[in-house]
């Protein structure tokens, strides 16, 4: 609008709004939201309470953070979903996720973040798998990861390795779309798609995650077969789906 | 034998259809689905009443041996399709649900928040 104050060299910084899904975390969260702010202290951050049981929020609410409390349980995709609508409306022009159990490599949220501004893509996802080091998970997760990721590969035509990888940054344009469409459980591979069905670009910058540091991961071994059938027949159901434009 | 089955289609759809009546004038069912409701009600009741008859020839022509069958199937595809409309129903109201909580958490910060801002000023 005004070309005078996008001249300068320097163009003003972007808003970053840091998304902490939690549910159950108040044992790792004081920790985590202590290392952001260090860390970044220019960041925002919304923690987004999904109808935990324990004491998150009371714990949260004595923290340096935005808290959003949902009133019931929506699941990771809804928590997710929340935090994309407050940057929507809020005009943040990048979102990341980091999830509240400490898995997420929070010194390396710039990387996202970066890279994100630096490719000119809409959505970064933060790959362990594209150096190998860190934490990779066990063996049938990887197998169950590297299906996705080469069915994936091959419809979005780019190279993705951690389909499922939950830490990725988002600009504007996937931020708007998101905030729309968003799977309830299981969202992140889901997420790709659409995305790629709207001709967003998405790239993967190399992290290196850690195992998590408390609770039980969500996905539990008998789940992880019924994780695979799911979010295979919703990719199958999101290539003929509509997408849900703006209202 | 046969002269009773379709009569006895007749009287259950009759209750069926009073039920549904019933169920409107306590405002306990929703118009979308009592419409629906009173549709099949009156399909049914003419099915198996003065359609009856034609039912024979229709199945006769489908080929289908017995014609209370045909009104069976008829029922039940009825149904299957009452039960499609439900889950897309309960799809809806599932989104509706979904937006309506993440709006309410969302307001709710923000007015929190405007309170905290609004006693430190």
């Amino acid at each position: 609008m005004n070309s005078a104050s996008e001249t300068p060299t320097r163009q003003r910084d972007p808003r970053v709004l840091l998304i902490v899904p939690a549910y159950n975390e108040a044992r790792s969260l004081p920790r985590l939201i202590e290392q952001i702010r260090s860390l970044h202290p220019s960041y925002e951050v919304a923690v987004i309470n999904d109808g935990s049981s324990d004491d998150t929020a009371q714990v949260v609410g004595q923290l340096p953070v935005r808290l959003i409390s949902l009133p019931c349980n929506l699941g990771i995709g809804g928590a997710m979903q929340t935090g994309f609508c407050v940057a929507r409306e809020e005009g943040f022009d990048v979102a990341v996720q980091v999830d509240g159990d400490g898995q997420h490599p929070v010194e390396q949220i710039h990387l996202l973040v970066d890279g994100l501004l630096r490719s000119g893509c809409d959505i970064v996802i933060g790959s362990r798998f594209l150096t190998g080091t860190g934490f990779q998970s066990t063996i049938s997760r990887r197998l169950g990861i590297r299906i996705f990721s080469v069915w994936l590969s091959a419809i979005c035509h780019t190279r993705i390795t951690d389909a499922t990888s939950g830490f990725r940054a988002l600009n504007r344009h996937a931020i708007e779309l998101l905030s729309r469409n968003y799977a309830e459980d299981y969202p992140e591979v889901e997420a790709i798609l659409v995305a790629h069905r709207a001709g967003l670009r998405i790239a993967e910058v190399p992290v290196q995650m850690s195992a998590r540091t408390e609770g039980v991961s969500s996905i539990g071994k008998v789940r992880s077969i019924g994780y695979m059938v799911k979010v295979s027949l919703s990719l199958l159901m999101s290539l003929i789906r509509r997408p849900n434009v703006a209202s | 034998m046969q002269a009773y089955g379709h009569s006895l289609v007749f009287i259950t759809t009759l209750i069926v259809f009073f039920f549904v009546l019933w169920l409107v004038r306590r405002r306990a069912i929703g118009e979308r689905f009592a419409v629906l409701w009173l549709l099949i009600s009156v399909f049914l009741l003419l099915a198996s009443s003065l359609g009856y008859p034609y039912l024979f020839q229709i199945a006769k022509l489908v080929g289908v041996p017995y014609p209370p069958s045909a009104l069976f199937f008829l029922a039940i595809a009825g149904l299957t399709l009452l039960i499609i409309e439900l889950f897309a129903w309960v799809s809806k109201l599932n989104d509706r649900t979904r937006v309506l909580t993440q709006q309410l958490a969302i307001l709710r910060e923000q007015v929190e928040r405007g309170q905290g801002t609004a006693t430190e000023g």
